[in-house]
């Protein structure tokens, strides 16, 4: 809503560190709504949970005896899913009344867990991949309850040459797992470097991209549309793709076992590379901006916090370095909807990056407009005239005849073009956005646009039968009051 | 006086502590209940968000709760040292925040019935509160001139804004808690960046009036100010212009609060100086009612 105030034209990329919070963590995420960050304590074992608009820390996730490797948010924020290296992932519920929270769940496997994330679509569908190079997908449903392995498919001329070794199928193990920002495939890389792509309704595998010369993969981050995929690998090169629309396997079992599922072996060219072509550094992570426009990269440069952000609209030019100072970076994360960033150094500190506005002191004075360059003002015709008080009246009381809406809620950039033409209602209903929708991505490029078939639809239904309880809007956190002692204490 | 809940159904109840609900578009309020037992002027009156519970607070130091319905006393909270000049209600009806004369906030469990923190830093009568839409950060304005925005949780200040030159007179979020209006004796009506602290706008009429009350629209995109010559403005704090006056009721000397009705019919209301209630159409800007009952002046006085 104050956006339009504002600047509502200039969306940026964060320039400047605004607030550091004292954390002890070794990464730190956003959540989808974009009030808190969860952050996963290096000693303690703990995840915490930090109010972004007091800054300060309002819950302690205890449960876990081993280092947390990974957290994730449930699309709603309600729940949270953390994963350790005590072979186990628990979820957390945010709206439970009590304090600490009570776990909600919690999913044990036999060995270290190196990420659990929640479908998109429902919290009770769980992505997990194991330190062994294996991927499970954990349905939680009634209905459906189930553990399922993800295998990779080995092609007839692959059984071949391992079958010259002598030693069977062998599978490459599994270094990174993600859902789709749709939920509808699982997007899985490999130590020797390919990309395995899963429907998660079916768990069968539909395509396999090799990606020559990126080693071991370490990391996938995907624009909010889901077509395009930055990746990570041990070459020391993050690799923007545009991914191919992906066909859907057929949603009759018998149909399944007759058909050979459609299957796509595609190597896959990456639309940019970006490397540090001077000390080739590594990354540590990389991530999108909330409209695909940028993409951070965090350098595991040891000598200091670097972060590079690239102008993908710009054909993927360097738009500027960030330099944090000199603790080194471990993690860094964009903010959902806002041009926020929050990294993490190896001292536990998270830094939060944003772009500062410059303090217009113009708006200080009422009826002041400041203006970026002198305007030859001219004088209306009858601009002095005297009017008669009565006339004048009699003006201003038929302009206020027009109507007001004042309750159609319009978001950021609508809002601004329509404040800044000045009209006041009448054609406004075309326009507004009705109450509950967020802002939409009107800034997304021409190849993010995706064509949605019938397929999708099946996917996004399986996804939603028993549905969870994680609703927009239907869940508050408790507002917990610190005793006395411990606000002394901040 | 008046202070309407957001949800609809109660809206009736509010109206000076009466109501029937209408049935057509328009307004149509009577008297139910009067509802007696401070002792010293009220000065704020506000329904809980569910409309379940009403709370009172005046010059007497004493908050008092009723039932939404029934118009019973449940409680009486008591601690301040003076008079309290406002009350606010989180959005989940659970706390209670009180702005005092002496110079504290207080913020009120209602379930406990007592008081959980106490927000010191005012150096002058605190006259105005409001959370925020998560009721995890609360704003105030007083006599020290100055806006503060607070931590609840922590009970600490996170922002004092210099805001004005007079008495700030009301201060409020907006529906998604980014943006802060502000209003004061100064004559303005400033809007500022929640997270930031900058300020956005500056409201003023040509003519300069003392600013007594100002609140944004339910869509934000209006903010609705009275001033005291007795006029009620509704501002598109875009273009810096007033698109609708509502004039009739008297308001020369008192901070009378004035609101949005959107639940059947959309208006607006706010009381007078000359014991009355009066309610406008949102639109057209005529008076559709009056209410009567009320002895003395109907509003709040200034502490």
């Amino acid at each position: 809503m104050n956006e339009s105030l504002i600047n509502p034209f200039t969306l940026s990329h964060p320039t400047a560190v605004q607030t550091s919070l004292f954390a002890g963590a070794t990464f730190a995420k956003f959540d989808p709504t974009g009030r808190f960050i969860a952050s996963a304590a290096r000693l303690a074992f703990s995840v915490q949970i930090w109010d972004l608009e007091t800054r300060a820390p309002i819950r302690w996730l205890d449960g876990h005896v081993k280092a947390i490797t990974n957290i994730d948010w449930s699309r709603n924020s309600r729940y949270l899913l953390t994963s350790s290296r005590d072979w186990n992932a628990i979820i957390w519920d945010l709206s439970s009344p009590c304090d600490p929270p009570q776990r909600h769940g919690s999913l044990r496997f036999d060995a270290p867990v190196v990420s659990a994330y929640f479908h998109p679509k429902n919290s009770q569908i769980i992505l997990a991949l194991l330190a062994t190079g294996e991927a499970y997908v954990c349905d939680l449903r009634k209905q459906n309850r189930s553990r399922i392995e993800l295998l990779e498919t080995i092609t007839d001329e692959g059984i071949e040459e391992e079958e010259n070794n002598g030693q069977g199928v062998m599978r490459s193990p599994m270094t990174v797992a993600r859902f789709d920002p749709t939920g509808k495939n699982i997007f899985v890389g490999t130590a020797s470097g390919s990309i395995l792509v899963f429907n998660t309704r079916t768990k069968t595998m539909i395509a396999r991209h090799k990606i020559s010369g990126a080693g071991a993969m370490k990391g996938f981050d995907f624009a909010k549309s889901g077509r395009r995929l930055v990746s990570n690998s041990s070459d020391r090169t993050l690799r923007q793709f545009i991914l191919p629309s992906y066909s859907n396997p057929p949603t009759d079992t018998e149909l399944l076992e007759q058909s050979q599922p459609p299957f796509l072996d595609l190597e896959l060219e990456p639309t940019h590379r970006f490397n540090d072509p001077i000390n080739r550094t590594a990354w540590h992570a990389m991530c999108y901006s909330p409209d695909g426009d940028w993409l951070a990269g965090g350098a595991a440069d040891p000598s200091g916090h670097k972060i590079y952000i690239w102008d993908i609209s710009n054909d993927g030019q360097l738009a500027s370095p960030l330099d944090g100072g000199r603790e080194p970076l471990l993690h860094l994360h964009w903010h959902p909807t806002r041009s926020l960033l929050a990294s993490t150094t190896n001292m536990g500190n998270i830094l939060i990056w944003h772009h500062p506005n410059p303090e217009r002191w113009g708006a200080f004075a009422g009826g002041f407009e400041e203006v970026d360059e002198n305007v030859e003002y001219e004088e209306r015709e009858d601009e002095f005239d005297i009017e008669d008080e009565e006339v004048q009246f009699q003006r201003k009381m038929k302009a206020e005849e027009e109507e007001v809406d004042i309750d159609t809620i319009v978001t950021g950039a609508q809002a601004a073009v329509l404040g800044g033409l000045g009209t006041l209602s009448g054609n406004m209903g075309g326009a507004a956005t009705p109450i509950g929708t967020g802002p939409s991505g009107n800034y997304s490029m021409d190849i993010d646009k995706l064509g949605s078939g019938m397929g999708d639809d099946i996917e996004a239904a399986w996804a939603e039968e028993e549905p969870d309880t994680d609703i927009r809007g239907a869940w508050k956190m408790k507002v917990i009051m610190d005793s006395e002692e411990a606000s002394e204490y901040y | 006086m008046t202070q309407l809940p957001p949800s609809s159904s109660q809206v009736e109840q509010s109206i000076g502590q009466q109501a029937v609900p209408s049935s057509s578009r328009n307004p149509n309020y009577s008297l139910r209940y009067t509802l007696s037992g401070h002792r010293q002027s009220i000065s704020s009156l506000k329904f809980s968000p569910d409309g379940s519970m009403l709370a009172s607070a005046g010059a007497d130091k004493l908050i008092k709760l009723w039932d939404g319905i029934t118009g019973q006393i449940l409680d009486t909270l008591q601690g301040h040292t003076e008079g309290i000049s406002d009350i606010a209600w989180a959005s989940n009806g659970e706390y209670l925040a009180s702005a005092s004369d002496d110079k504290t906030i207080r913020i009120w469990s209602v379930e406990e019935r007592d008081e959980v923190k106490t927000l010191n830093g005012h150096t002058n009568f605190v006259f105005c509160v409001n959370y925020n839409p998560n009721s995890n950060l609360l704003v105030s304005g007083g006599f020290d001139e100055t806006v503060r925005i607070w931590d609840i949780a922590r009970g600490k200040p996170l922002k004092i804004l210099p805001a004005h030159s007079d008495p700030v007179t009301a201060v409020s979020f907006n529906h998604d808690g980014t943006l802060v209006v502000s209003c004061a004796m100064d004559g303005l009506i400033r809007i500022w960046d929640a997270e930031s602290g900058q300020c956005l706008k500056t409201l003023v009429d040509d003519d300069n009036p003392i600013c007594s009350y100002a609140r944004f629209s339910p869509n934000s995109r209006f903010v609705l100010a009275s001033t005291q010559d007795s006029t009620i403005r509704l501002w598109n704090y875009q273009t810096s212009k007033c698109v609708k006056t509502y004039t009739g009721h008297s308001n020369r000397t008192y901070c009378i609060p004035a609101c949005f009705i959107t639940s059947n019919g959309k208006y607006i209301v706010s009381g007078s100086e000359d014991n009355k209630i009066f309610i406008w159409d949102l639109q057209t800007r005529q008076v559709l009612q009056v209410l009567e009952g009320h002895r003395g002046t109907c509003g709040y006085p200034i502490p």
